[in-house]
């Protein structure tokens, strides 16, 4: 207690020293907050995406055969796998049935090829609430702020909903008419025009090869039966759940009698090339978690985590340094101190504890204020959702603007962290002073 | 009854670069319990050295140093520490104070470490020896706050407050006016003959020599 108590009162002390370092070390936290809610937002935007636009928690989804050589990404007797997965799976939120498909879409601008996601809005009522409409600003030449169209008209027939960056690149408004080109598995192609009914922000990456759709102009185009869907995606309480459940529903479906596909962790479009390389026929299922279905975005959280820990890692390197020589100085200046008090009878050991109290304290003072700037800073950001002008850069963060996430774990960590690594900086020249003879220390002169 | 203090042939050697310097040549002295010693001595006598070893911050080239019979050349730093903190009292030159510290705490320090008195036995004892030192006034205070002789109040609380066997006290009074000096000199005895401490100070100053009731001279290393 008596130790805390020097710590302390050193540190007040030498307010100038304190509060420098305390400088440095609560900026390298802001920094690193900062980059941390940058990196958790691309890891949220990535899990918003995917599991908008690609997949649920879970997907069950699968391929169908008519012959060894011919395969498409369908369930058939949709009905009965459901009902088999609303029954067996713990923590379910929801089940909804999507479609899926690949096509041409082509507009006044010209033609871009989409990944078609075929929707029922009586199935899914919430499907509007989770995109965020992109104003015409967005997409057209001289556009205003304005929001126009409106998502949940996707319930309407031979609708589509476009992302941003295609409605720029086709030239098409809310209101447009569009033509969808789809390649039938025997070669033959479908065509079939469709109003653009609603505009959504892009989502990066995914959403620039994403279209939506309503199922029943998707099946129009594929010529599917009622009862056959591209995958059942299932939502669940919670996401951290998605790997577990996924295991139990292959266990739950394979005694229910139906063939699956190996578990490869990956998107459905990868595995084409192995499905049509069999030589079974009929119907596989093939389950999977978001994660997979994302697997080939995840470097984008995976590059942002290596630059973060890069800068943070330099940054770092400088600030123990330069807390290193700081507590060299401060030992230094106070060698007569310390002589003063193993005469009297302070161990090794409590020498050793006086100096790391003070780097702890200074490292706890110091980054608790950095990690809350950094807290604050990026809400500010988020707020102000600041643009990405760059395409490749929006694809890169999954957003047209800089997402910031704060997680409170992310700030204790950092904290920790960063708290530890004051600590480990002060740990050599605090042995230094424990070494300290007290007739040398004592007859020291600064 | 077996000395205080029982230095035997003690002999001290310092390297200095490649030649050796001899600062105490066999130096052998008792000091019974209860004396109020001076060790007297130009500067470079070896005064200073006596009190280390006394004070077991330093241990001979060869000799033994004995304190109550307990022979210390043998311990580890630790039991060195405990024994310090147990059973002396150091008074420096330059006062030596934490500057962090106020009076109060100054004094409490080495009751703190020693960590087997309660919060109140603590407070009452701090009470009593700032009291005796003539302090009470100023016990919030902080070190840079006070005068000198002021501050080896404090120095002489802080060493008696845990009723050490001996006092060591280095030059005492070489930072004061002379006034001042032989105030302290005057306190320090008066625990002395109250408390019966052993009280053994260096110093170079006939006046304060005149103090004491033992006057141990010592020169180029032995006694005179």
């Amino acid at each position: 207690m008596v130790l805390a108590s020097i710590a302390l009162r050193n540190l007040v002390q030498a307010r100038r020293r304190t509060l420098l370092l305390s400088t440095a070390i609560g900026l390298v936290t802001t920094l690193l907050v900062l980059l941390l809610s940058i990196s958790a937002g691309i890891s949220d935007n990535l899990v918003q995406s995917a599991t908008t636009l690609s997949s649920g928690h879970v997907v069950v989804a699968g391929f169908y055969k008519p012959s060894p050589t011919l395969g498409a990404p369908l369930v058939t007797d949709a009905s009965k796998v459901r009902a088999i997965v609303e029954a067996k799976t713990p923590g379910l939120e929801r089940v909804v049935a999507r479609g899926r498909g690949w096509g041409k879409i082509v507009g006044p601008g010209g033609s871009v090829q989409a990944s078609l996601s075929g929707v029922t809005l009586s199935d899914e009522p919430g499907f509007a609430d989770t995109l965020q409409l992109a104003p015409r600003s967005a997409y057209l030449e001289g556009g205003g702020p304005e929001v126009v169209g409106d998502a949940r008209r996707i319930g309407e027939p031979d609708a589509l909903i476009l992302f941003a960056s295609h409605a720029r690149r086709l030239e098409v408004d809310v209101g447009d008419l569009v033509t969808i080109v789809t390649e039938q598995t025997d070669g033959r192609s479908n065509t079939l025009d469709v109003t653009v009914v609603a505009i959504a922000r892009d989502m990066g990456m995914l959403s620039s090869w994403s279209a939506i759709i309503d199922e029943p102009s998707l099946k129009k185009l594929y010529s599917l039966k009622g009862d056959t869907t591209g995958a059942l995606w299932v939502y669940l309480d919670d996401i951290a759940e998605s790997e577990r459940t996924m295991t139990s529903l292959r266990t739950t479906l394979a005694q229910e009698g139906y063939a699956l596909m190996d578990y490869q962790p990956v998107p459905f479009w990868m595995k084409f090339e192995v499905v049509g390389g069999e030589d079974w026929t009929g119907q596989k299922l093939d389950l999977t978690t978001w994660a997979d279905e994302v697997s080939f975005l995840m470097y984008t959280v995976v590059a942002f985590d290596i630059v973060t820990v890069f800068i943070s890692s330099i940054l770092l390197i400088i600030i123990a340094i330069g807390i290193s020589n700081t507590m060299f100085n401060t030992v230094r200046e106070r060698t007569r101190e310390i002589g003063t008090m193993r005469a009297i009878g302070l161990r090794r050991r409590q020498v050793l504890w006086l100096f790391m109290l003070e780097a702890i304290f200074l490292g706890l003072f110091a980054t608790t204020c950095g990690a809350g700037l950094g807290a604050v800073l990026a809400l500010a950001l988020d707020a102000a959702a600041i643009p990405v002008p760059i395409e490749a850069m929006q694809a890169f963060l999954l957003s047209d603007t800089i997402p910031f996430s704060v997680r409170p774990l992310a700030l204790s960590g950092s904290v920790a962290f960063l708290t530890t690594c004051t600590a480990l900086a002060a740990l050599w020249p605090s042995y230094r002073a424990a070494l300290l003879r007290p007739i040398v220390a004592l007859g020291y002169t600064a | 009854m077996k000395p205080a203090v029982s230095l035997q042939k003690v002999v001290k050697d310092y390297p200095l670069g490649k030649v050796t310097v001899r600062a105490l040549h066999g130096v052998s002295l008792d000091i019974q319990p209860g004396e109020f010693t001076a060790i007297a001595g130009p500067s470079g006598s070896g005064k200073t050295t006596i009190l280390n070893m006394i004070g077991c911050m330093d241990v001979p080239s060869s000799g033994s140093v004995a304190l109550d019979g307990t022979e210390t050349s043998q311990l580890s730093d630790a039991q060195l520490t405990r024994l310090r903190l147990d059973r002396i009292g150091f008074i420096f030159q330059s006062f030596n104070l934490i500057n962090v510290l106020d009076v109060r705490q100054n004094v409490e320090f080495p009751l703190l470490l020693q960590g087997k008195h309660s919060a109140r036995e603590r407070a009452e004892r701090v009470s009593r020896m700032v009291e005796r030192v003539g302090l009470a006034k100023h016990a919030k205070q902080r070190p840079n706050e006070l005068s000198g002789g002021q501050r080896q109040r404090v120095a002489i609380a802080r060493a008696l407050v845990t009723n050490p066997a001996i006092v060591l006290a280095d030059e005492p009074t070489a930072n004061l006016d002379s006034h001042t000096g032989h105030e302290i000199i005057e306190l320090m005895r008066e625990m002395n003959e109250k408390d019966h401490t052993t009280f053994i100070f260096s110093t170079h100053d006939p006046r304060v020599m005149e103090c004491a009731h033992r006057v141990v001279k010592v020169a180029d290393g032995v006694l005179a």
